[in-house]
């Protein structure tokens, strides 16, 4: 199978080199000069044939969101598990698939962790990123790395710094936020041109919270005020980026990004015990290449590379075993390459295909540890078909995954083809409606948790692919006036997805030994409402508004007789949304955000004591920019879940009430 | 009745209505304690809802959470064991770190005894009673005593890792230690002298000890669940007079019962998941199931008997994640009875009740 992989491989990059090597030497060098390369094509989220949303900059700099798991909350369809608190681990689970289906890509290139298979968002500030999306299922343009087909739905973004539009200027910002609960938030970073053809960006952040909150813990005469202890956050990240135009325009974009954060983890409220003092130490770096190049209007290329090494360390000096206390290490190293090629043939049709490779390496400080290699091949065709009323686009994406262990039982070797189709309908190119179907089939593997953990589990080397198959129509309306009303956007989605061989941790004879089986089936019926609109009152007042709504139903189907047959699954509310609006009067910015959440389960079987209530957080913002002669400073003040709502996003993780927050930032953007 | 009236009724009771959210906590429900059962739920972990079923022989109904519709709080996070001695109900709540002590006949509150060693859960455990005192074993590798009268811990004792089970027999209280929390698991059972409150010695039974009972002639049974790789589970008898093995098989079982020369037993993670009857001389199967009318119990997983009759109840964990159901034995293993707990998770054991 490798050797095939290989073949497709060098077809791929070797392929292109013959295509120009056939092209008419009239395609001078010279033309090709001038074609402007862009960093990163944006699909206008409502006219692509598949369900995109969006975030900016601007719209990212109103919400209180200090990394892209807060951002992400905006998003219709998009549950973002919360343990509260700026420390606490935030992960992004869309239309109801689990957090281990969505793929995370920054700038390109995919973000992946096989231990546990879902990135803690948290670690990634929202503070330089241009702009955060999420499409369902994927992104439709081409050329693509495969591997971003492999998920369910993706959540990517983007630094501004690398957008080569402009090469000429000199950009610089710098600024502090500072909030309740101990929240020091410095940053800065750069953008300079080396030279013609070369520009240099840079930019770092600290994070310190002491993350001490109230709350409040409800247990009849043993009932009390607390505050939250352990929860504290030291975090820094910083990255270099370089970029390269070429003379025949090519592009060379290389990131260098590192985190390193030292936090608590406050766990959950234990009735009678309060003790915490777990601490989860994160240091990751990852080094990162994108290379694109035209070869003619007809032909692109997309190399990738990535290099990646996380390490984290976890201690618990309270457990009692032998040692007096847990101090676990894990180290887990990828790289990975990708080589795609998109082709337009005569008027209508495109093709892309890429071959994509992975090498995952996990070892740990634990005893009889499995240190599993995993080595991943994706190879992905996508046809495309482009014509007046039509926008179709088909792909099949192959999927090879075989893991080598040095100690114990390896999975078996597994290997996959699944399909996804796209298609868009106008009635003619100026109908401000769109109509649009999706179709696709995927699945995730196992995790090296779910295969390898060995405290407290029995290993099940048989376990399966978790399948998911997803069907989405969708109507969406756009359209621009002259009057205060300028621009409004709307979508509508139905969807419903099915979710098969769902790994779920069962208990073997006792509550403390697991297994990993695949016993889970889910249905999920749902509908996604997004809207947006903008325009201007006056010259000098303008306005923005968007609003997402999702209603879903999410249920478990896997066994007629058991007690959570047909039950909504744990955490998934009926109705949920948000909506943001912001109004612009000369130099002042004021807005405001929500976001709610009906009422979920926290367990299988819906049950009124555990039943969790609706929440709802509303946020105000006011800021000013001040200009001076080279440079301008915005001052921003924020009251954060004004009405003090106390809440759970999980259960016994409390979050945090109304809080206060002050920016200062100075830039010559 | 005026127009206006009318009005205000209407629109208190549309608040009324509509200030009604999903009925969080069930209205209180105390019934008169009569002779019946209570069954410790487990809950799950980090769950806080650990609860109590009172289950009435005569209205031949349960009502679950009766601890909190009783105290009007919850008993905490994960409750591992209890009993019913002089007239209190001690309640072994692991992950909360506490033991709650309720009067035995209405359930009400009436103390904690806090398992915290400078702020830290020893991780209590199983709960015995013997000469008039009882003792909790603690995963920090500690038996501690409880005074009865005074509801505090008098000392602590210590034995091996993480001890999990205890059993009395004569003179002695035997803990096995299960050293489950170190990659290198413990293997012995200690015994702790009733009379001297002290550790007299350990003996070395096979890896991983865990559910231990003792029979009426002397002899002590326990299961070493192994290492859940290359040492296979299995079942030991000792002589409590030699202190020696006499027998090993090679079968693996979750917990134990002793009632009337046979063991009854829940599958362990190895075996299958149904209630066993195995001769005591021998170690072997009675028969293939200890349950005859073919009662369909999903995951065995809370197992008592009652001495005097010898009637057994099983506790059905179901897929361990939803509410479980109580099934009641006669000796013969026809089916008596059974009830729900739900929403009680788990049903780990069911005493009677009695003073």
């Amino acid at each position: 199978m490798p050797t095939r992989h290989f073949i497709l491989l060098l077809a791929i990059v070797v392929q292109p080199g013959m295509v120009l090597f056939a092209q008419n030497k009239s395609d001078s060098a010279k033309a090709l000069r001038e074609v402007i390369v862009t960093g990163e094509k944006k699909q206008n989220p409502y006219t692509a044939i598949v369900p995109v949303q969006s975030l900016n900059h601007e719209a990212l700099q109103q919400i209180n969101a200090e990394t892209i798991a807060g951002a992400a909350k905006y998003f219709s369809g998009v549950l973002i598990k919360d343990y509260g608190g700026i420390g606490g681990l935030k992960t992004i689970s869309v239309r109801s698939l689990g957090g281990l289906n969505t793929g995370i890509v920054y700038d390109g290139i995919s973000i992946a962790d096989a231990q546990t298979g879902q990135v803690d968002l948290s670690k990634f500030s929202s503070t330089f990123v241009q702009s955060l999306e999420l499409d369902q299922p994927n992104p439709q343009q081409i050329p693509l790395p495969a591997r971003i087909y492999a998920s369910a739905s993706v959540l990517s973004f983007s630094s501004n710094t690398f957008n080569t539009t402009n090469f000429t200027k000199k950009k610089w910002l710098a600024g502090i936020d500072a909030g309740s609960f101990g929240l020091w938030q410095p940053y800065a970073g750069f953008y300079t041109p080396l030279n013609k053809n070369m520009v240099l960006s840079a930019n770092a952040e600290a994070t310190w919270a002491k993350g001490n909150y109230p709350y409040y813990i409800d247990n009849g005469m043993f009932s009390q005020k607390a505050i939250r202890s352990n929860s504290d956050i030291e975090a820094f990240q910083g990255e270099l980026n370089l970029a390269n135009r070429f003379a025949d325009s090519s592009v060379l974009q290389t990131k260098l990004w590192g985190y390193s954060s030292e936090r608590g983890l406050p766990g959950s409220i234990i009735f009678f015990n309060d003790i915490a003092v777990q601490r989860l130490q994160d240091n990751n770096i990852f080094v990162q290449s994108r290379y694109q190049k035209k070869f003619n209007p007809f032909t692109s290329l997309l190399l990738s590379a990535k290099y990646s090494y996380l390490y984290t360390k976890y201690t618990d000096p309270n457990f009692l075993n032998n040692a007096g206390g847990l101090d676990d290490r894990y180290k887990q190293q990828e790289i990975y390459g990708s080589a795609a090629v998109s082709h337009h043939m005569g008027n209508y049709f495109s093709f892309s295909l890429s071959a994509d490779w992975a090498s995952t390496h996990l070892t740990a400080n634990i005893n009889n540890f499995a240190a599993p290699t995993r080595t991943s091949l994706w190879d992905n065709f996508v046809l495309q078909f482009n014509k007046s009323h039509w926008q179709l686009n088909a792909s099949i994406l192959y999927t090879l995954i075989s893991d080598k262990t040095e100690k114990g039982i390896a999975a078996t070797e597994k290997n996959k083809f699944t399909p996804a189709f796209a298609a868009g309908y106008k009635s003619n190119p100026e109908s401000p409606f769109l109509f649009r179907f999706f179709y696709k089939d995927v699945f995730r593997m196992p995790t090296f948790n779910d295969l390898y953990y060995t405290y407290n589990s029995n290993i099940n080397p048989k376990l399966l692919p978790e399948n998911a198959n997803q069907f989405d129509a969708g109507i969406t309306y756009s359209k621009s006036f002259k009057s205060a009303l300028g621009l409004i956007n709307i979508s509508m989605d139905g969807y419903y997805n099915n979710i098969k061989d769902k790994i779920i941790a069962v208990p073997s004879q006792n509550l403390f030994i697991w297994t990993m089986e695949n016993i889970g089936k889910v249905q999920i019926w749902g509908i996604d409402l997004n809207a947006q609109a903008n325009g201007r009152f006056s010259p000098a007042l303008k306005w923005s508004v968007r609003m997402a709504y999702t209603w879903q139903k999410a249920m478990d189907v896997t066994d007629p007789s058991s007690a959570e047959y047909k039950n909504e699954i744990p955490y998934t509310p009926e109705h949920s949304g948000s909506a943001l609006a912001a109004f612009y009067y000369k130099l002042w910015t004021a807005g405001y955000s929500i976001l709610f959440s009906g009422e979920r389960y926290t367990l299988g079987e819906n049950d009124p004591s555990n039943l969790l209530p609706g929440w709802n957080t509303q946020d105000l913002f006011l800021s000013r920019q001040v200009p001076f002669r080279d440079f301008s400073a915005t001052i921003k003040g924020e009251v954060n879940n004004i009405f003090n709502e106390r809440y759970d996003v999980v259960h016994y993780y409390p979050m945090p009430g109304r809080s206060y927050k002050l920016s200062i930032i100075i830039n010559n953007l | 009745m005026k127009k206006n009236n009318l009005y205000l009724l209407a629109f208190a009771t549309m608040i009324f209505i509509f200030s009604c959210k999903k009925d969080n906590s069930p209205t209180p429900v105390t019934p008169k304690t009569t002779k019946g059962v209570y069954t410790l739920n487990q809950g799950l972990y980090g769950g806080n809802n650990t609860t109590l079923t009172y289950y009435d022989f005569t209205t031949q109904t349960p009502v679950t959470d009766y601890f909190r519709n009783v105290n009007g709080f919850g008993l905490g996070d994960t409750g591992s064991d209890f009993i019913i001695y002089g007239g209190k109900t001690y309640i072994v709540i692991n992950n909360s770190g506490y033991v709650a002590v309720a009067s035995t006949l209405n359930a009400a509150f009436l103390d904690t005894i806090s398992f915290k060693n400078a702020g830290v859960n020893r991780g209590p455990e199983n709960i015995v009673f013997g000469a008039g005192k009882v003792f909790v074993s603690s995963t920090d590798g500690t038996v501690a005593v409880i005074d009865t009268a005074t509801l505090t811990i008098q000392k602590f004792i210590g034995v091996g890792s993480n001890p999990a089970q205890m059993t009395v027999s004569g003179n002695n209280v035997y803990v096995s230690n299960t050293g489950g929390f170190s990659a290198a698991y413990d293997s012995t059972v200690s015994v702790i002298d009733l009379n001297t409150l002290t550790e007299t010695k350990k003996i070395t039974v096979g890896i991983n000890p865990g559910s231990i009972t003792v029979d009426s002639s002397g002899n002590l049974y326990v299961v070493c669940t192994g290492n859940y790789g290359s040492v296979a589970p299995s079942l030991v008898k000792l002589s409590l007079t030699t202190n020696s093995i006499i027998k090993t098989v090679d079968s693996a079982y979750g917990t134990i019962r002793y009632y009337n020369n046979t063991l009854i037993t829940t599958g362990g993670y190895l075996g299958a998941a149904n209630v066993g009857i195995l001769n005591v001389s021998d170690l072997a199967a009675v028969r293939p199931s200890f349950v005859l009318d073919g009662t369909i119990i999903q995951n065995p997983y809370g197992l008592d008997i009652d001495p005097a009759t010898g009637d057994l109840y099983v506790g059905d964990a179901k897929d361990y994640v939803s509410s479980g159901q109580v099934y009641c034995f006669d000796k013969t293993g026809n089916k008596k009875f059974s009830f729900s707990v739900s929403p009680g998770i788990n049903p780990i054991r069911t005493l009677l009740i009695q003073q």
